[in-house]
């Protein structure tokens, strides 16, 4: 972990973010629609859903990048819309694009960055070195940012966010389009940040990002929150523990037969039928009459509690 | 995580909220942002670093344009002009003066046109400076003022390239730079105004470039004196910003300093402040979605 000099942002137990039915409309679409939660220091809060659902934009209103059209809104207790520097000096923003400046080399790019947070060249190289190792940068001080991998500028962009030493961490998709080993990393490094303190808000597809890092978890669709608690707890207590997930919707009519009188509940989405049952001997038995590669049989997770929350995948086009 | 409101009354779009504990003061969080000064130096200090980076491709340009103009003129036309003065100067003083914003304005019109255009919709470089401490108006002046200092820089080259020929030579052309500067004010000021309007297709630029800046190169006294057009063109001339910016510059080149001169000043002045302060506003509910 970098070791900074003794953080000045004010610290108590009052939530970081505290959002109360915030709307955005542009023109006659509404982005978000009265979206309510509040970010306890030192926890992470997710926001889950398919694209379109209104997360991003939801991010862009809570650092000052985006206007509200209605709701109440503070960050540290200060109204973004009105003071967005306050909110800008204490919170950390990785947007969903790289924007690195291509020219110059890493180094360069995060001096430049110092700047904005006003920080002097010396404490500025010194975090700079601290947070480039942090995020296993270290040896790539002086090469361009063309020479980086897609999981190499993604993982700068993350260390230039905490130039600031923020106390709130906002990530836009943090992983998309990254390997399983990068996930790993960014994973691990999001965690150690949020036990030491940092409050973290991330936008993501993934409901195994969800399920790593976030304490509780909000599920959008629309703009609305469809769902929303502890990723955990959602899952344990809004939906059965197993999952039979099958490929061929052809068999549906053989499958619901053998399913009458027991405790199975079905959906269908994306061309793909689920049966849904607490007891996994259940599933076993219809899986009985299906040919190996046509189905899966697993436990239930995220994905499968967002399409009994909307009625579709969450991978849906939209 | 709670879904019921921290505030009292339901009223959307009302950010009137109750003070919080520590109140909506520097102190709640005790971390400043940097001040204004600091904030836009930054801004412009970026566009340097980034621009010097490739200081001698970036560099090429300013010294060799004039110098090729100069040669094709004085080389191809040095017999038409001899013995016609214009405005009481040599033709190639002339022109020669007015070529050193011809540059300015090129430079500051393409960073501010293109260049802004680009940051904004395809590399995305306000939206990481946006999620930096920084306000979309520091974005903009530290872009105005970073075109006019690529004003002053290529108004430099050309002088340089003007005097190693052995025109102008003057002690008071030595203050060139500083029109060159102000010329970039001018024309970056009216091409982020320009920029705000050209929402999705760059191609549009061509008719600011083509359509208003072409014109001002021929027809605002770098080629000939504003005073040989015919009466509409040259009260229309008189209108357009770069004829007083030429107009100043020879004063600056060859001291023949008039009352029309701090017209020249004002009118550039409160042509930056005026044209600035609108396309700052209008890009600024670009930038805040």
């Amino acid at each position: 972990m970098p070791r900074f000099p003794a953080y000045i942002c004010r610290m108590n137990t009052d939530p970081v973010i505290k959002a109360y039915a915030i709307t955005k409309r542009y023109g006659t679409l509404t982005a978000v629609d009265g979206l309510s939660f509040q970010v306890p220091p030192g926890t992470c809060l997710g926001l889950l859903g398919p694209n379109g659902a209104g997360k991003t934009t939801m991010m862009k209103i809570i650092y000052g990048k985006g206007r509200r059209s209605g709701g109440d809104l503070q960050v540290f207790g200060y109204d973004p819309g009105r003071h967005a520097l306050d909110v800008k000096a204490c919170t950390g923003v990785v947007p969903q694009e790289d924007s690195l400046d291509a020219e110059l080399d890493v180094r360069s790019n995060m001096r430049l960055y110092a700047r904005f947070y006003g920080i002097n060249r010396q404490v500025a190289d010194k975090r700079i070195e601290e947070l480039l190792s942090f995020m296993e940068l270290g040896d790539k001080n002086t090469a361009r940012i063309r020479e980086l991998s897609g999981g190499m500028k993604r993982r700068l962009v993350i260390a230039r966010a905490l130039l600031g030493n923020p106390r709130l961490l906002i990530l836009d998709e943090p992983t998309t389009g990254l390997d399983p080993q990068v996930r790993h990393l960014i994973w691990d490094r999001l965690r150690k940040l949020r036990s030491s303190g940092t409050t973290i808000l991330l936008t993501t597809h993934y409901m195994d990002e969800a399920y790593q890092l976030c304490d509780s978890l909000i599920i959008m669709d629309h703009g609305k929150a469809v769902l929303e608690g502890n990723p955990r707890e959602l899952v344990e207590k809004g939906i059965e523990r197993y999952a039979l997930q099958v490929f061929d919707q052809e068999t549906g009519p053989d499958l619901r037969t053998r399913a009458t009188d027991r405790a199975i509940r079905f959906e269908e989405a994306g061309g793909m039928l689920y049966a849904y049952a607490d007891r996994l001997g259940d599933l076993e038995d219809l899986a009985g009459i299906l040919t190996a590669r046509d189905y899966v049989l697993r436990q239930t997770n995220l994905e499968d509690l967002f399409l009994r929350a909307t009625g579709k995948g969450l991978n849906d086009a939209q | 995580m709670h879904s019921d409101g921290f505030h009292a009354q339901d009223t959307p779009g009302d950010t009137a909220l109750p003070p919080h504990p520590a109140g909506p003061s520097h102190t709640a969080t005790g971390r400043l942002a940097p001040s204004w000064r600091q904030r836009i130096f930054a801004v412009w200090f970026r566009h340097m670093r980034v621009y010097t980076k490739n200081l001698i491709a970036n560099g090429f340009p300013p010294f060799f344009e004039p110098l090729l103009f100069l040669v094709a003129m004085g080389v191809g036309f040095s017999g038409a002009f001899s013995g016609k003065p214009v405005e009481g100067l040599p033709f190639l003083d002339f022109l020669a003066s007015g070529l050193i914003l011809t540059s300015a304005m090129y430079t500051s019109a393409f960073e501010c046109s293109y260049g802004t255009f680009i940051r904004l919709n395809y590399d995305k470089t306000y939206d990481s400076m946006l999620a930096a401490p920084l306000l979309p108006r520091d974005i903009l002046i530290g872009e105005i003022l970073w075109a006019g200092t690529k004003g002053a820089f290529f108004s430099s080259a050309v002088l340089s390239v003007i005097s190693v020929f052995g025109m102008i030579g003057t002690a008071g052309s030595l203050l060139s730079p500083l029109v060159g500067f102000i010329t970039g004010l001018v024309f970056a000021s009216a091409s982020l105004l320009v920029t705000s309007f050209v929402r999705y297709n760059i191609d549009h630029f061509n008719f600011y470039f083509t359509g208003f800046l072409s014109p001002l190169f021929f027809f605002c006294g770098i080629l000939f004196p504003v005073s040989q057009l015919p009466a509409p063109l040259s009260s229309i001339a008189e209108a357009l910003p770069l004829t007083h910016l030429v107009r100043l510059e020879r004063a600056v080149c060859f001291g023949n300093w008039g009352p029309e001169h701090v017209w020249a000043l004002v009118y550039a002045l409160v042509f930056v402040l005026a044209v600035g302060w609108l396309a700052i506003r209008r890009l600024e509910k670009q930038l805040i979605d």
